[in-house]
């Protein structure tokens, strides 16, 4: 109840840069960071540069031959805002699958993560199709126990839908191609109102300011890396020779 | 003043004109304004400036639910050792410590029954890769990284002589095993898939292995632990049977397509 309450409040109506707070705030049991660089050989923020860089794909091997294929000029930088989109659609779309599978939301969060999780999903299988050969693939992911928690799902929840939106915005006229702009803006549309919804949902003003100001693509790695959600990926496969029983 | 009069018709003229295309334009879905003053531009000329409506460089498809029928297991890679406790707190008994790594050089696994919320932080209701079979503890939920789901339930059937890979409930596979002689019989219980082992060396395990959390009850000073594994073998003649000393022998073709859809992380019921 006293969520509910501080929610509510007129005073409680965040700024990006309260949203990169809430973000940090998450971070599961405030552990990760910690164990990280033990467990991995390498800190928790080298790793996250380097798959924050990864994601994003600067680089020479970036080309266009599927977008092409599918009739669209998309130029390296396109391409390269699309990949770190997708990135984020990744992010988001693991987000919400994973607090539906636990199933500890109350009925009403775990309706909303419902739907925005397919459209999440839907999202994800779009730009890849676009993207063709150029895509990447999905970084692991580590939610903590932000997904098995009402209130830390509702803020990070709030935290990505209105940054994603702000991400768009500040993408679009930076976009080369106007067939990749025009189906960026349906995807900012939808996040909009994700934003609104979940909004409304927890109490706060579905349209908080009378404009909306973007994030940049390196904000939002910041941003990203914030949330110690992309965690190393675990060795799941080896080459040793066995010494099980036989 | 007649000067002045003439541009100023002119003006008035082209205004007809515009308000002409206009209108036209408007009705553009239908048929042209019959009242139209005649010498109006066509539609076609009208709009032959404009730029063609853009095609999206992609479409979203119709977005997917989640089948809420769907069988799915959870498990989580340890980030680090840790003690496993008795109940979800720091002061319970330890029943067991997990380790970061498995004795092939991956990253432990364990299996995810639950989690409990507490004042101190989340626990998580694992199962072990401990003596006895079928152990369970809790470890705090910042030990663990991130969770991933299978849809895969692998039985394994000491009597038939059987394994059988389910799919959200459907099988998917069934191939004849060798299982463990009556001196070193094959733990029956609840276990799940630790570990994916291949091109090494030695056909004795056959081209691929799984590694699992079960462990011989008697040979428990195997090298390694004794831990129990799914694997090929260069003796299929003896397929099926009791043959082995608590391992899980598939003929080779048959691990290998085994291999291609069973993914680490599948729980493993024996009986």
């Amino acid at each position: 109840m006293g969520y509910v309450h501080r929610v509510k409040s007129e005073a409680f109506e965040p700024t990006i840069e309260d949203l990169a707070l809430t973000l940090a705030e998450v971070d599961a049991d405030g552990a990760l960071r910690e164990t990280a660089a033990e467990a991995f050989g390498e800190t928790r923020s080298a790793f996250l540069r380097r798959s924050v860089a990864a994601a994003v794909g600067i680089g020479g091997l970036l080309g266009a031959a599927d977008a092409e294929a599918a009739g669209v000029a998309t130029t390296k930088n396109d391409i390269a805002m699309l990949r770190f989109d997708l990135v984020l659609e990744y992010l988001q779309a693991g987000f919400y699958t994973e607090a539906e599978r636990l199933g500890a939301l109350t009925p009403k969060t775990l309706g909303w993560a419902r739907v925005v999780g397919a459209h999440e999903r839907a999202h994800v299988v779009a730009i890849k199709r676009l993207l063709g050969r150029k895509t990447v693939p999905s970084p692991t992911f580590n939610y903590g126990s932000v997904t098995s928690s009402e209130r830390a799902f509702v803020r990070t929840a709030v935290g990505f839908e209105d940054l994603t939106a702000a991400l768009l915005k500040w993408q679009a006229p930076r976009l080369d191609s106007r067939s990749v702009v025009a189906a960026a803006v349906t995807l900012h549309s939808v996040e909009t109102r994700h934003a609104a919804w979940i909004r409304h949902l927890i109490g706060l003003r579905p349209a908080a300011d009378a404009f909306d100001k973007p994030a940049s693509q390196q904000r939002m790695a910041q941003l990203i890396a914030s949330t110690h959600f992309i965690a190393a990926r675990p060795r799941l496969a080896s080459r040793n020779r066995p010494r099980w029983t036989g | 003043m007649r000067r002045r009069a003439v541009p100023a018709a002119l003006i008035v003229a082209a205004g007809f004109s515009a308000g002409a295309i206009t209108v036209q334009e408007i009705r553009a879905d239908g048929a042209a304004d019959e009242r139209a003053p005649t010498g109006a531009r066509p539609l076609s000329q009208a709009v032959s400036g404009l730029p063609l409506p853009l095609r999206p460089a992609f479409t979203v498809g119709r977005p997917r639910l989640l089948d809420a029928k769907e069988a799915r297991a959870r498990f989580a890679p340890a980030l680090e050792a840790v003690e496993a406790r008795a109940r979800p707190r720091f002061d319970a008994a330890t029943v067991a410590r997990l380790t970061r790594e498995t004795e092939e050089g991956t990253t432990n696994v364990v299996l995810v029954l639950g989690e409990v919320r507490g004042p101190r932080g989340t626990w998580v209701h694992v199962r072990l890769p401990v003596l006895p079979n079928g152990r369970t503890g809790w470890v705090p939920r910042s030990a663990l990284g991130g969770y991933r789901f299978v849809h895969t339930r692998l039985l394994v059937d000491r009597a038939r002589f059987t394994v059988t890979l389910l799919r959200d409930g459907r099988p998917l596979l069934r191939a004849r095993v060798g299982v463990g002689r009556p001196a070193w019989p094959t733990p029956a219980g609840n276990f799940y898939i630790r570990d994916k082992v291949s091109g090494f060396d030695d056909p004795f395990y056959g081209p691929v292995a799984f590694g699992t959390s079960a462990r011989s009850a008697v040979l428990t000073d195997w090298p390694g632990g004794g831990f129990v594994g799914i694997h090929g073998t260069n003796e299929p003649q003896l397929i099926p049977g009791r043959i082995s000393h608590g391992c899980i022998r598939l003929r080779n073709d048959d691990i290998l397509r085994l291999a291609r859809l069973m993914p680490v992380g599948t729980p493993v019921t024996i009986r």
